[in-house]
């Protein structure tokens, strides 16, 4: 009888064990973690042809966006849950600062009654839009076939839910200095109605009814939110400075810093993708299809921004040059 | 006041259902994702969540929760509470970790189902954070067993298990992917929240966490007890949905998807929970058993949960109240038996003092599950350890994919309960398991339970090693009696003992 071997005990999971490098806390609980890509016949141990067995055979496996090892991919960031708890309580403290100091400042009653207008028409209905990105991303990482790509776009959905809180907690604040503005009221009218969100609201609900895990990863984070970025977080908060709200300029500078680090897990997931011969094409491809409707909804926001002049095409050039910067 | 209290904001950061006019609301919430029972969008607006947290107050909280639980951990890394821990109990955690560790990340993407497609927009911000409770859940339990990897190769199976097919682990796949990872939201919210959370993680976790307090371990019984801190939070996702479902005139649709989720998790907990607590756990670190474990958090707390909603209890529950007292003893017993195929080492349980504990929480114990234990001391003592080892399979259910099994001694009582499907015989262990296959045959008719897969030849070689490589467990791993048999000694010296009388 042959000598059977008996498996020892190694320094880390036997999935990260073969390589020489010490894993990080980020790789010990982040990497490898789906597993349903077992059996490509049947990714949930179900009936193979199930509706859902047969969602994720198309939409996450059956993507022309391909990669040998889509595990592989890190966020350079490395954040964990713990992590970015403590990263994001340390934000929301800043944050909430400004909104206590500013308060008692009376920042808001200071506010030109033109401008709150602009506000209740252009700010305070963002929380769609920023729920739309909250719910577009919680689709693009349950259907990620990483879990470390996973994870960057649950993070980014938890940061939407932060976006969409701030704004609220504006339009309330708002609604107590000027009661006749429609703010906590006409929100919903202007997102539905009103030509400057026309375009955004048409951008995300095409977006939202992609399911091919590519193009929908693609069309979210490398067309739709740039523009949304671009045009609502940095241009509003431009204008915003130009009309004596220095609060609204440092809250989306606040927001801007989750957006900077979106773009570095997107930097590294192009580069990555990009090793796949085929795939820059391919994203280039689904860019140049759907940019246009991005910029369609960035001329039309950014167009009725005032004292903002430049604004429409400092904000395509802006998405622009973030896609040139990953090489797109 | 400089800042707004909470509930001045909450109902705006949750106003954010709109009426999609560039799509139409079924593209945006196809039905087969989103589950909204052919209710309207806003028949889900009334949706509200008896739990509320913002999101600034969820990143504070959960910073000092995790604060906590990791520095508990840092503070006793150096105590060697592993090292000196009873073999009974780091089973426990082995158990625990492979099984429990990659399901709740699973559910993260779960939680992130409701948040994209529910209707209901309270549902969607609050899953929101239940999806990162979970990712929590997912990295803290590996985080943990990670320490002890380098100590313990069968604890690289609290990553390695979810992709195996050791058998546990495709019953346990094939519950949680049943209940969570293939639903619609308003489903998983039933299902897994509800059904799932409400009843058995309560009695995992603070049962868990109690008999860990007990036998030292606190580095486990804070982890554990702090999770189910999120658990408790994002467990009441689903009730409001399902009041929304009973007002509309959908309870029988909302109770079929209760029953069906409640029994398949009373069977992995049958498995997992049961010999855990009645026979891993060191006998004097035994709070309850499990029997009682199951009366205080399923039988009483959670038939209350259901009588609050509306909704009537299992139609199977007498059936399921006579099985807390058996299923689990017949699950150890076969674990035992074929424990080179887990990856941790059972405890036996059986010292002549757990015998009396077990005779006097399940009386009758003796002569049911006792005799069988017997043949296996006998054999143990009588060093016939070929006989003490499995040759073939367990016949197993093709619902919950556990072994089908009855009650041994005089009212032997195993039975199959057969169904022939579009030309296949499937075999089920109970009437409920046959009963949830009925409710939605092609949901499960293609899938090939472990024995099936076996009968079909595609584990080879068709015997007991070809299907420890199957479930690609090996030596050093595959498990075997926690305590080396030192427990034998007991009744090696009673027969002594009786054959010098």
């Amino acid at each position: 009888m042959s000598e059977v071997q008996v498996l020892k005990p190694q320094k880390t999971w036997s999935h990260l064990a073969a390589r020489r490098r010490k894993p990080s806390e980020y790789e010990i609980v982040s990497a490898n973690l789906h597993y349903n890509d077992r059996d490509p016949d049947s990714p949930y141990e179900l009936s193979p042809g199930m509706f859902m067995n047969e969602w994720y055979k198309k939409h996450t496996f059956g993507t022309a966006l391909k990669h040998a090892d889509w595990n592989a991919f890190r966020d350079p960031d490395e954040v964990v849950y713990r992590t970015y708890n403590m990263m994001q309580d340390g934000q929301e403290t800043y944050v909430f600062g400004l909104f206590d100091q500013f308060n008692q400042r009376e920042h808001d009653i200071a506010l030109d009654a033109r401008w709150a207008g602009t506000l209740a028409r252009l700010y305070a209905p963002a929380r769609y839009l920023f729920h739309t990105v909250q719910m577009a991303s919680a689709y693009v990482g349950q259907v990620s076939p990483a879990s470390t790509i996973t994870n960057c776009n649950y993070f980014q959905m938890a940061d939407s839910l932060r976006w969409v809180s701030h704004t609220a907690y504006r339009t309330k604040e708002l609604s107590l200095a000027f009661p006749d503005k429609g703010f906590g009221n006409d929100e919903r009218h202007y997102w539905e109605n009103d030509v400057a969100w026309q375009g955004f609201r048409e951008l995300m609900e095409r977006t939202l009814t992609v399911w091919d895990w590519g193009e929908a990863i693609v069309v979210l984070n490398l067309v739709a939110k740039p523009a949304i970025e671009e045009s609502v977080l940095r241009a509003l908060g431009e204008s915003a400075r130009h009309n004596g709200d220095t609060l609204l300029g440092l809250l989306t500078d606040a927001q801007l810093i989750d957006s900077a680090r979106h773009r570095r897990w997107l930097a590294a997931f192009v580069r990555m993708a990009s090793e796949t011969p085929g795939n820059l094409e391919l994203i280039r491809e689904w860019v140049a299809r759907w940019a246009p409707l991005a910029d369609k909804a960035i001329e039309a926001y950014c167009g009725a921004l005032p004292d903002a002049p430049d604004a429409v095409n400092a904000a395509r050039q802006a998405t622009r040059e973030f896609r040139r910067s990953l090489g797109i | 006041m400089a800042v707004l209290n909470r509930m001045d904001w909450y109902d705006l950061a949750r106003s954010t259902n709109w009426t999609p006019t560039y799509v139409t609301e079924d593209e945006l919430f196809p039905p087969q994702l989103s589950g909204a029972f052919g209710l309207p969008q806003n028949a889900w607006e009334k949706y509200d969540e008896p739990y509320k947290q913002t999101y600034p107050e969820y990143v504070k909280v959960q910073r000092d929760k995790d604060a906590g639980a990791y520095s508990v951990k840092a503070a006793l890394e150096r105590s060697r509470i592993f090292e000196n821990a009873d073999p009974g109990w780091k089973s426990v955690m082995k158990a625990h970790y492979g099984a429990i560790a990659r399901g709740e990340y699973a559910a993260a993407s779960a939680e992130a189902r409701m948040m994209r497609f529910s209707k209901a927009p309270g549902m969607r911000n609050m899953s929101t954070l239940g999806c990162m409770d979970e990712i929590r859940h997912g990295q803290m339990q590996l985080y943990f067993p990670h320490e002890h990897v380098s100590k313990d190769r069968q604890m690289d199976w609290a990553f390695k298990a979810y992709d195996t097919n050791e058998w546990a682990m495709i019953a346990a796949r094939h519950f949680f992917d049943d209940i969570m990872m293939t639903r619609d939201a308003i489903s998983v919210s039933i299902m897994l929240t509800f059904s799932f959370e409400t009843g058995f993680t309560n009695m995992q976790f603070l049962g868990l966490a109690a008999d860990a307090a007990e036998a030292g371990d606190h580095t486990f019984a804070n982890l554990i007890s702090s999770i189910q801190t999120d658990e408790s939070r994002h467990a009441q996702i689903g009730g409001p949905a399902l009041k929304i479902l009973i007002e509309n005139g959908q309870k029988a649709e909302a109770q079929k998807r209760v029953d069906i989720a409640v029994w398949g998790a009373w069977k992995l907990f049958s498995v997992l929970t049961g010999p855990i607590m009645d026979y891993y756990t060191p006998l004097e670190h035994r709070k309850q058993s499990f029997k009682e474990f199951m009366e205080e958090w399923i039988v009483a707390q959670f038939e209350r949960a259901l009588t609050d909603m509306g909704l009537e209890l299992p139609w199977y529950w007498d059936i399921f109240l006579k099985d807390i007292a058996e299923t689990h003893h017949g699950m150890h017993l076969g674990s035992y038996y074929w424990r080179p195929t887990v990856w941790w080492n059972p405890a036996a349980g059986v010292t002549p003092a757990e015998r009396d504990w077990l005779e006097e929480k399940y009386p009758g114990w003796n002569d049911t599950w006792g005799q069988c234990w017997d043949v296996i001391i006998d054999n143990v003592v009588d060093g016939n350890m070929a006989l003490a080892y499995p040759e073939t399979l367990p016949y197993v259910c093709n619902m919950c994919q556990l072994p089908i099994l009855g009650t041994p001694g005089k009212n032997w009582n195993v039975k199959d309960y057969p169904l022939e499907y579009k030309g296949r015989l499937y075999h089920f262990g109970s009437e409920v398991d046959r009963w949830v296959f009925e409710q939605e045959p092609e949901r499960y008719a293609g899938h090939l339970s472990i024995v099936d897969r076996f009968l079909a030849g595609m584990i080879q070689p068709m015997n007991l090693e070809g299907a420890l490589a199957y479930m690609n467990i090996a030596p050093g791993e595959m498990g075997d009696d926690a305590h080396n048999y030192a427990w034998a000694e007991v009744y090696r010296a009673l027969r002594e003992t009786r054959k010098a009388g």
